[in-house]
């Protein structure tokens, strides 16, 4: 780390790079470390991005399950490292989350913390970044959202901000990137040195704290008489700062305290009391460096002042803190109203209102929601269906024939050939043509819903249905997601930030039927249920029979969540509180745009990394041959006795195990195993291992049916369809959201024996009344 | 197969799974309770139970410990022998009292388990009325940097949740002070400092009516087999017996006892926040707090889902939807009351 005359020296530079790698940061490489904190919905994480660009690297933080980022910037021909640390409300320690934004600023001692600060709740915001500067002196508060606050009619003076903090203050707008390179300059400025900073420390805590430090600090300055803050030592004391308390401990105390006056450059600093000039600085230096040499012994000062403390502490009442929080958001409270006005645009302030009314009525509430999500379901599903077919044409119907005579052109053995084109290539092509479009239809319009702010209120409605349940409001939103794409629901449960209602989400997410299970539940229907019913009401009875195990699913949900939460997951902590935002006119083109290019590059990523293998799988199990029959045949002549007990049969099984990775492809699997062991229906598809699909839903019922498939086998495909594990890519996702493979495992398990107990008990009863 | 069998054979098999592997009640959990009869175990439990009796100003006796590990008689007097022969404790006369080594280590034993206590009460939903026994049960597991590391994630807390101070890691525990409810005067108010957990089911009776540590009372009668009082806005009834169990501290003239709640509030009404209920610990005390619900707040209720519950509120000037479960735990500065007999005295000059 470059060390500049001008940059104080963190005590020892050593120990400082070790303690950042037990953080989690490689040491050296960079100039300055920046650490960017805040409140959640701060649009933090757009500041980061706005700074950081494509140079960042995510992970999770070691040995947490919270989500780290850290990327870098040049400015100035200096390179700047940046934290992205998790957003939280205070620094209280009280979460995981609140433990890591705690130690990385307290421990790693970064030369900057930025703090991001939302101009629309200025006042609760003003906490974390009193507590903030209570621990660092390095501080520069990004106010972000300046725009929102200006529609809302507030507005804030970044000066008269500045001047109360003692720190710069940079008004910014994320969204557009407004304000971030003058956020560059101030950060680098306070990072060198060049601005002093003078941070606000509150000057009177509440009065049984006032007393304690008054024991304390006489006792401090005897000890170390040339300390230029030892109130601030003695309440750091108190407070338990492990940090102050080691240093005191040891004796460093008089090398760290001179850190804290130098960053003020000598002036005279803090509210509280005067410092002495800089002649002091030195004399600090000298006599740590006395104290340093004199060492540590038993019985040594410092020992004394910690005693003491301990016995100050006895001392104050058990909810002092309630009193001390108290103290940090009247001081907040005073510097907001000071530097803010507000009421300047009275008519959106009511319109915010209006439209809370009507999303929360009781009459309306409910049924706009159902409208809206069946808006978007329908959206979905019938704009999907024409680029579905055609891709499926232009990769399935064209590509696959001509990559087929290709292969063959250039001499490829026959069975490398099928390897890549009819198995690999095939699934890969068929996961693209059946996922892209959907996705690309549905995540958008949820983003859209999302930027409004109209999904917390969903939330909001049906919290308490939730509640019952032993989950949380926000469930429901997780839950629509997974209609959509189980692993993107997992990823959205990051927004519930209790851990126990999370993990109820995510255990439960499978239970929504996902994109990737439409199409099998909508040709099943159409064949053995739609076919019962006479022919003007086929349609409609086959949709209503999706439309109910789709229901059954989110019974299942909720059913399921109530048992997690009175079981397995009756110990873990639990925290409810919902925020609900202003609404804001979403930027739809932007969003549209966005959300597009990240779904594709998600559906084609996916099809590669899981599809591919799994086609590979299909086209060798059906060609390698053992003892004059394939695999396959071997394996299903096996399970089928089990299959059939459970209402199934073995080309299902199989099916459904080479499918874990995409459930879009189990009906084409099915139809070319169907194909390859029942000899009533030999010769119909492309061939062993290729998988295929008929033009008519009616001709694929006849092939199952000649087969040997039945109504039952259809019903309980349905079924089992929905009660099965999770495919490979959501497995995967929840493995790395929950960092647990005991969780990992419970999600994929639990589903799949209900599957099996539920086509089990349906089979049994089928045989007994039919 | 046949269908009918089949079914029976399937539900036979799903009793069977869930009597053996059914959290707590099932035979797998009853398994792992009774590995606690081991040697070192038990010695803990003595010194633990001689040092609450100490702390109290008592001394333990053979009945007690029989009573307190729930054994024989005999079985408390060998385990007091080997007690004496490790050197933790010895007797003077025929009362056993703890040495040097047996207080520290008692000690090291009762902040493991306090710590164990905040820890369920602080980071976990695990129910009040199972902290005392998983604490139990874990204590003898946690070795002195494990309480260390416990104790530095938890922020160092001073107090258990039944309000029992935590020693420090070096010994250090300040002296018990306090007094039992019953003694109180007529129409005192107190702050509640202490919860007796042993015997479980009395404790049990307490947290069911909803009292913990640091909650505000106020003596409304003592009589031969009733014990009243106010406290959250409701009146209390509870058995001598039972109130023995509370330990309490006079809380001073100015003391406001809380009749009010957030719950109370209709769309549109809005109330100062007083404080939040001691009741209320961990996780979600800590998230009310950081979101703004401190002492002097003015927090307005603006409106309702479409079930009913839960309701938003303008806290601090951000919009915060709370249950009514929560919200009933906050507790708001009573309105000034109306003065009736003024109000009465006008209305009788206009006449």
């Amino acid at each position: 780390m470059a060390i500049t005359p001008a940059a104080p020296c963190h005590g020892c530079a050593a120990n400082r790079d070790e303690v950042l790698v037990q953080l989690g940061i490689s040491p050296g490489r960079f100039d300055y470390l920046v650490a960017l904190a805040g409140n959640p919905n701060t649009g933090k994480s757009t500041i980061f991005n706005s700074l950081t660009g494509l140079r960042q690297h995510t992970g999770n933080w070691p040995g947490k399950t919270v989500a780290r980022a850290d990327g870098g910037y040049q400015h100035a021909d200096h390179r700047f490292k940046l934290v992205d640390l998790p957003g939280t409300y205070s620094l209280q320690a009280g979460s995981p989350d609140e433990e890591v934004a705690r130690d990385f600023i307290l421990f790693g001692q970064p030369d900057v913390t930025v703090v991001v600060v939302d101009a629309t709740r200025l006042e609760r915001n003003l906490n974390l970044v009193l507590q903030i500067l209570e621990i660092t002196d390095r501080v520069v508060v990004d106010l972000n959202l300046v725009d929102e606050a200006r529609r809302h009619g507030i507005a804030i003076d970044e000066r008269k901000l500045a001047t109360e903090l003692g720190v710069p203050v940079v008004p910014t707008v994320a969204r557009t990137g407004e304000g971030i390179p003058a956020l560059r300059e101030a950060v680098y400025r306070v990072a060198n040195g060049e601005t002093a900073t003078r941070p606000y420390r509150i000057a009177d805590y509440p009065p049984e704290l006032e007393a304690a430090v008054d024991k304390l600090v006489p006792l401090i300055e005897d000890t170390y008489p040339e300390l230029p803050n030892s109130r601030w030592v003695a309440l750091r004391l108190l407070n338990k700062d492990e940090r102050v308390e080691d240093a005191v401990r040891t004796g460093e105390i008089g090398v760290l305290a001179s850190d804290a006056a130098a960053a003020a450059t000598g002036l005279s600093t803090g509210r509280g009391g005067s410092r002495p000039e800089v002649a002091s600085i030195s004399h600090a230096t000298a006599g740590s460096l006395a104290l340093a040499e004199g060492q540590v012994e038993p019985a040594s000062p410092g020992q004394a002042i910690l005693r003491r403390t301990e016995q100050l502490r006895w001392q104050l009442s058990p909810d002092y803190h309630d009193a001390l929080t108290r103290r940090f958001f009247e001081a907040a409270h005073e510097i907001a109203q000071s530097a803010s006005a507000t009421g300047l645009r009275k008519t959106k302030f009511d319109l915010d209102r209006t439209l809370d009314r009507i999303f929360t009525n009781r009459w309306l509430g409910f049924p706009l929601m159902l409208l809206m999500l069946a808006a978007v379901f329908w959206i979905t599903i019938a704009g999907a269906n024409l680029p579905s077919r055609m891709l499926g044409v232009l990769l399935i119907d064209n590509l696959h024939p001509i990559l087929s005579n290709f292969g063959a052109s250039i001499g490829l053995p026959g069975w490398l050939n099928g390897l890549l084109f009819d198995g690999i290539y095939l699934a890969t092509a068929w996961v693209i043509a059946v996922m892209l479009p959907p996705m690309a239809i549905f995540f958008p319009l949820f983003t859209l819903l999302e930027d409004f702010g109209y999904l917390p209120r969903v939330a909001f409605n049906l919290d308490s249905l939730f509640r019952r349940a032993g989950a949380h409001g926000k469930q429901a939103l997780t839950m629509c997601m997974g209609f959509g794409c189980n692993a993107a629901g997992v990823v959205a449960t990051r927004v519930i930030d209790s851990p126990r209602e999370r993990l109820i989400a995510i255990i439960t997410n499978n239970f929504s039927l996902c994109n990737g299970r439409w199409p099998t539940q909508i040709l099943i229907a159409t064949i053995f249920i739609g076919a019962l019913a006479p022919a003007h009401l086929a349609g409609l009875v086959s949709a209503t029979a999706v439309v109910g195990v789709a229901l059954l699913g989110i019974f299942s949900m909720f059913l399921t969540s109530w048992f997690l939460s009175r079981t397995m997951l009756r110990g873990e902590a639990t925290t409810f509180s919902l925020e609900l935002p202003p609404y804001r006119p979403p930027r739809i083109l932007q969003t549209l745009y966005t959300s597009l290019i990240d779904r594709t590059f998600i559906v084609l990523w996916r099809a590669i990394v899981f599809a591919a293998p799994a086609g590979a799988v299909i086209w060798l199990v059906a060609n390698v041959s053992v003892g004059g029959a394939s695999l396959a045949e071997h394996f299903i002549s096996w399970s089928n006795p089990f299959g059939l007990l459970i209402g199934l049969n073995g080309v299902i099984l199989l099916a459904y195990i080479v499918a874990i990775p995409a459930n879009e492809i189990v009906i084409p699997t099915v139809l070319m195993l169907t194909v390859l062991t029942s000899a009533a229906v030999a010769g119909v598809g492309e061939g062993a291992g290729v998988m295929f699909e008929l033009e008519s839903a009616a001709s694929m019922g006849v092939l199952l049916q000649t087969a040997g498939w039945t109504t039952l086998t259809g019903v309980n495909l349905m079924l089992f369809s929905l009660l099965h594990n999770p495919c490979s890519t959501t497995l995967y996702t929840i493995y790395k959201e929950t960092g647990s493979a005991r969780w990992t495992a419970v999600s994929a398990l639990l589903p799949l024996a209900m599957g099996f107990a539920v086509c089990f008990v349906v089979a049994q009863v089928w045989r007994i009344v039919g | 197969m046949n269908p009918v069998f089949s079914l029976l054979i399937f539900l036979a098999t799903s009793a069977v799974l869930v009597a053996i592997f059914w959290p707590r009640t099932g035979l797998i959990a009853r398994l792992s309770r009774y590995r606690r009869l081991e040697e070192r175990v038990l010695i803990e439990d003595t010194l633990k139970h001689m040092y609450n009796c100490e702390y109290a100003g008592r001394r333990a006796t053979e009945e007690s410990l029989a009573g307190f590990l729930e054994t024989s008689i005999g079985h408390a007097v060998r385990t007091l022998a080997r007690g004496e022969e490790m050197g933790f404790l010895r007797f003077e006369g025929l009362e056993p009292v703890l040495t040097k080594e047996g207080q520290q280590y008692a000690l090291r034993v009762l902040r493991a388990h306090r710590l164990l206590e905040r820890y369920m009460a602080d980071r976990t939903g695990v129910d009040p009325v199972e902290w005392h026994a998983e604490a139990d049960r874990l204590e003898h597991t946690l070795s002195r940097d494990d309480a260390e590391g416990l104790a530095s994630r938890l922020g160092h807390p001073l107090y258990d949740p039944h309000g029992d101070p935590i020693p420090t890691a070096a010994g250090g525990i300040p002296p018990m002070e306090g007094q039992p409810l019953a003694t109180l005067d007529e129409g005192e108010i107190a702050r509640i400092v202490h919860l007796e957990d042993e015997p479980p089911e009395l404790f049990n009776e307490i947290v069911a009516a909803g009292l913990g540590p640091g909650m505000r009372l106020r003596l409304l009668d003592t009589s031969l087999n009733e014990v009243q009082f106010e406290a959250d806005g409701r009146v209390h009834r509870l058995s001598p017996a039972v109130a023995s169990r509370i330990t309490v501290v006079p809380a001073g003239e100015a003391v406001q006892l809380p009749t009010h709640s957030l719950a109370d509030l209709e769309p549109g009404e809005s109330g100062q926040v007083l404080g939040i209920s001691p009741i209320l610990q961990g996780p979600q005390r800590r998230r009310l707090l950081d979101l703004g619900v401190v002492p002097g707040t003015e927090i307005r209720a603006e409106f309702e889902s479409s079930a009913g519950d839960p309701v938003a509120y303008l806290i601090r000037g951000a919009l915060i939807a709370l249950r009514r479960d929560q919200a009933s735990l906050i507790q708001l500065v009573a309105e000034p009351e109306v003065d009736d007999a003024a109000a009465g005295r006008l209305e009788g000059a206009e006449a």
